[in-house]
């Protein structure tokens, strides 16, 4: 087969924030992850089952960060996950019956009872409750390459004020990799594509290759790079970074005209949580009697009109269809254009939220089985790569310094340090400095309890920074949770740390939070040093 | 970024574009980015709630403050120890493990009695900057100025552009902790001192006094460097680590260059996805 002229390389980042409350099944934010499994990494998993049974030659890549990871690993969530999938397949049966004098909605119903049906099927008997060697399977096969992130999604630009804290999301992220995946990460998606230079030695020092970076961390580089984002950069340090394609996520992402707004596809906001009768669904919407989603949704976007016609599959899978063709022709285009004026072929780099497809683009995960089918058999002008074997096939890139930029709202920090959020901050620096203060002092501690002590701080600190908190600040919504959380982790790790200090460790107290809080179980607080 | 909170975003303001959409505009005015947060009403005791078991010791945990000018209560609240509700199922009488779970109740300290300043940077032209003085420092002050000194004196931040080799000062008070500051230079190093001058001549202390100063902070770049470039392209192959010079002219870039607004393609990419930047008001700040 010929060389094509070009490259394009899809990247999505799967990240969820460390939730894990064994001590109550009333947070509702527990269920971002069941619904992200059910609608996003499940059916991801079975695309790429069909692609290679289908025998396409595809590739992608996936962050998929330490938080999500330590969740998708974690025995109770497992646990949780099959009863909310059983109590979907409850409420699918009845929806069957309730919805009996309709066809095209009982039909919709059906479906929902089947694919709930082949969720827990596909989660208990194919995978043994554990998604991450699904993932893993296909890394392992050459079609997916998996990269990492910070350890909690902490975000670098504001964090590095203290160094350290920065090095140790890093090095956490490397080893929680290395654990479930057996080897060391190439790349780092940076979390929210945070990029500061000063990360470089860290991200070096662990043996990451390749860093994802936002369009203008690459564009607004120093020096200019020629290419723009149609090649990578390399850092003085030797960080290779891929900056995101603007036209390509621009047809995805864009509110006017993107393809997620297709009026054949599935209507987020109606879902029997909100619409079906209150006293029947009360036992499928929140503890407290607050309407929820369920997940069940009969309409499509229809228009931009409040009434909303039924949904209809087979529509939603031809709009799926016309779009995947839609995008192809225009990577065509593109990549022509720029052959025009480069002398090696150029690369489309697309990243998205992997939540993107599918809980939100309920069609989204369809559309990529079909584009990837696509781009392998009625094209030869691009084929598709993961950054990786990109930098293996052109490993002479330009020198520059990247830009420090996000993706966040406007491409810098404004998103995670606003005037909603701005308080917390003197507070992850203070314990950021006090745990490499606890790393110093207690270098050479031999006391198991006191060890645990400072790794249980570790734990603390690294949830506290979770960029996830000061997002949601910022969005408004769920605010009483995140604040909550910061609360409850600076909260900890101060008690903590007085209580080594003094020398006066309350065990019963370390259980407990041990407990809660136990993402990163082989922890060394010695990251800090 | 979970998702969720972006849905749940979109769907809130479904409902308000529908409602009304002066709502959001009559929010902006209400905040101010100068977070005066005022230290007379909160409570700076950390009410740790800690949990006694039937044996153990009692742990009164004083909180992190130690100035009181408002009576700040210090409670420790009274330890709870809780089961949780073993289950028990209506069919058989099967106990569920009895957990003991402790009750936890924390608030963020209102500060840590350290002298720090720290600056961040928002945006290519927003600094933040945070700070605190110890309340050993502040009476290091007293004692070597007066008892009037912090009556005396006002705070002020002196920012520092080290690139360009420039300062200019913005007038703080003292129930600021933290301030933004608009800067005219992008991709410039920049530090801030603070310090403190006299509000009238008859004054002990000096001119301006230093208390403390910030860490360094570059802020970023914020346009294509077309001038920075002088034809002297390097690349290395990140192989083998050679280096090489080459001479290529920047024709792909002027050509391709017309997507390259990145303000013009966040608005257009997020317009509804994230955030209502009306309503955080990002601009309208108050120093400079």
């Amino acid at each position: 087969m010929n060389e094509p002229k070009g490259y394009v390389s899809f990247v999505l980042h799967a990240h969820l924030p460390f939730i894990h409350h064994p001590e109550s099944e009333d947070y509702l934010e527990e269920q971002w992850l069941y619904e992200a499994i059910s609608e996003t990494y499940i059916p991801l998993l079975l695309n790429f089952q069909k692609l290679v049974e289908e025998k396409v030659d595809f590739r992608i890549t996936m962050s998929m960060t330490p938080p999500l990871l330590n969740m998708l690993d974690n025995e109770l969530l497992q646990k949780r996950y099959i009863k909310y999938l059983k109590k979907h397949i409850e409420l699918a049966k009845k929806e069957i019956e309730r919805t009996s004098d309709n066809n095209k909605i009982n039909e919709l119903s059906q479906y929902y009872l089947k694919r709930y049906t082949n969720d827990l099927h596909i989660f208990k008997d194919v995978y043994k409750c554990n998604l991450i060697n699904g993932f893993k399977h296909f890394q392992d096969i050459g079609v997916l390459e998996i990269i990492t992130c910070g350890a909690t999604h902490g975000y670098f630009p504001i964090l590095y004020v203290t160094e350290q804290t920065v090095k140790a999301q890093i090095a956490v992220g490397v080893q929680t990799y290395e654990k479930y995946f057996g080897k060391k990460p190439r790349g780092i998606w940076l979390p929210e594509c945070g990029y500061v230079p000063e990360a470089d030695k860290y991200l070096k020092e662990f043996g990451i290759e390749y860093a994802i970076t936002e369009s203008h961390g690459i564009l607004y580089a120093n020096p200019t790079p020629i290419y723009g984002t149609y090649s990578p950069i390399v850092s003085p340090i030797g960080i290779t970074c891929f900056g995101r394609d603007m036209e390509s996520s621009r047809q995805v992402w864009s509110s006017i005209n993107g393809y997620p707004g297709d009026f054949n596809y599935r209507e987020f906001y109606r879902d029997i949580g909100y619409d079906a009768p209150y006293d029947y669904i009360k036992p499928y919407i929140a503890h407290n009697g607050i309407r929820v989603h369920t997940g069940i949704k009969y309409h499509r976007i229809t228009g931009k009109t409040g009434e909303k016609d039924v949904y209809n599959l087979q529509w939603a899978e031809d709009s799926a269809q016309m779009q995947a063709g839609h995008f192809m022709n225009s990577r065509i285009k593109q990549i022509n254009e720029a052959t025009k004026y480069m002398d090696k072929p150029p690369i489309i780099l697309c990243p998205y939220d992997a939540e993107l497809y599918g809980h939100w683009w309920y069609e989204g995960p369809y559309w990529l089985y079909i584009l990837f089918k696509k781009i392998y058999f009625d094209q030869n002008d691009f084929k598709l790569i993961t950054p990786g074997e990109y930098i293996d096939k052109f490993p002479e890139i330009q020198i520059s310094t990247p830009c420090r930029s996000s993706w966040g709202a406007n491409g810098y920090s404004e998103v995670w340090l606003n005037e909603t959020n701005d308080y917390v901050h003197k507070h992850l620096h203070d314990a950021g400095e006090k745990m490499v203060e606890l790393a110093h002092s207690f270098i050479n501690e031999g006391n198991p309890l006191k060890i645990k002590v400072l790794n249980q701080c570790a734990r603390e600190l690294l949830l506290a920074q979770s960029s996830d908190w000061l997002f949601i600040i910022t969005n408004g919504t769920m605010v009483d949770y995140a604040k909550k959380r910061i609360k409850d982790h600076i909260g900890r790790f101060n008690k903590l740390y007085e209580q080594i200090k003094s020398n006066n460790i309350d065990e019963e107290f370390l259980t407990s939070i041990e407990e809660k809080d136990c993402i990163f179980p082989e922890i060394n607080f010695k990251v800090y040093f | 970024m979970p998702r969720k909170a972006k849905d749940e975003i979109n769907e809130e303001k479904k409902v308000k574009k529908i409602n009304s959409t002066k709502d959001s505009s009559a929010k902006s005015t209400s905040k101010k980015a100068t977070s005066t947060k005022s230290s007379g009403t909160k409570s700076t005791s950390k009410k740790a709630t800690s949990t006694k078991s039937s044996s153990s010791k009692s742990t009164s945990k004083k909180a992190h403050s130690t100035k009181n000018s408002n009576s700040k209560e210090v409670s420790s609240k009274t330890s709870v120890k809780r089961k949780t509700a073993s289950r028990v199922s209506s069919k058989s009488n099967s106990v569920q493990n009895i957990k003991a779970s402790i009750l936890e109740y924390y608030d963020l300290p209102y500060r840590y009695n350290k002298t720090v300043v720290k600056l961040l940077a928002q945006t290519p032209n927003t600094l933040f900057v945070y700070w605190d003085i110890s309340d050993e420092d502040k009476e290091k002050y007293i004692e070597q100025y007066g008892e009037f000194f912090f009556n005396d004196t006002k705070p002020v931040l002196v920012i520092h552009n080290n690139t360009k080799n420039y300062a200019f000062e913005v007038d703080i008070n003292d129930f600021a902790n933290s301030w933004y500051i608009h800067v005219l230079d992008s991709d410039c190093d920049y530090s801030v001192e603070l310090g403190r001058r006299p509000i009238n001549k008859y004054a002990k202390s000096p001119d301006f006094l230093q208390i403390s100063s910030s860490n360094d902070i570059q802020s970023p770049n914020d346009h294509i460097l077309f001038d920075g470039l002088n034809n002297n392209i390097y690349f290395r192959n990140v192989k083998t680590n050679i280096t090489i010079k080459k001479d290529i002219s920047l024709s792909f870039l002027s050509r391709i260059g017309k997507v390259y607004d990145i303000k013009d393609f966040y608005e257009n990419m997020y317009k509804d996805e994230y955030i209502d930047f009306d309503r955080l008001d990002f601009k309208r700040l108050p120093s400079s």
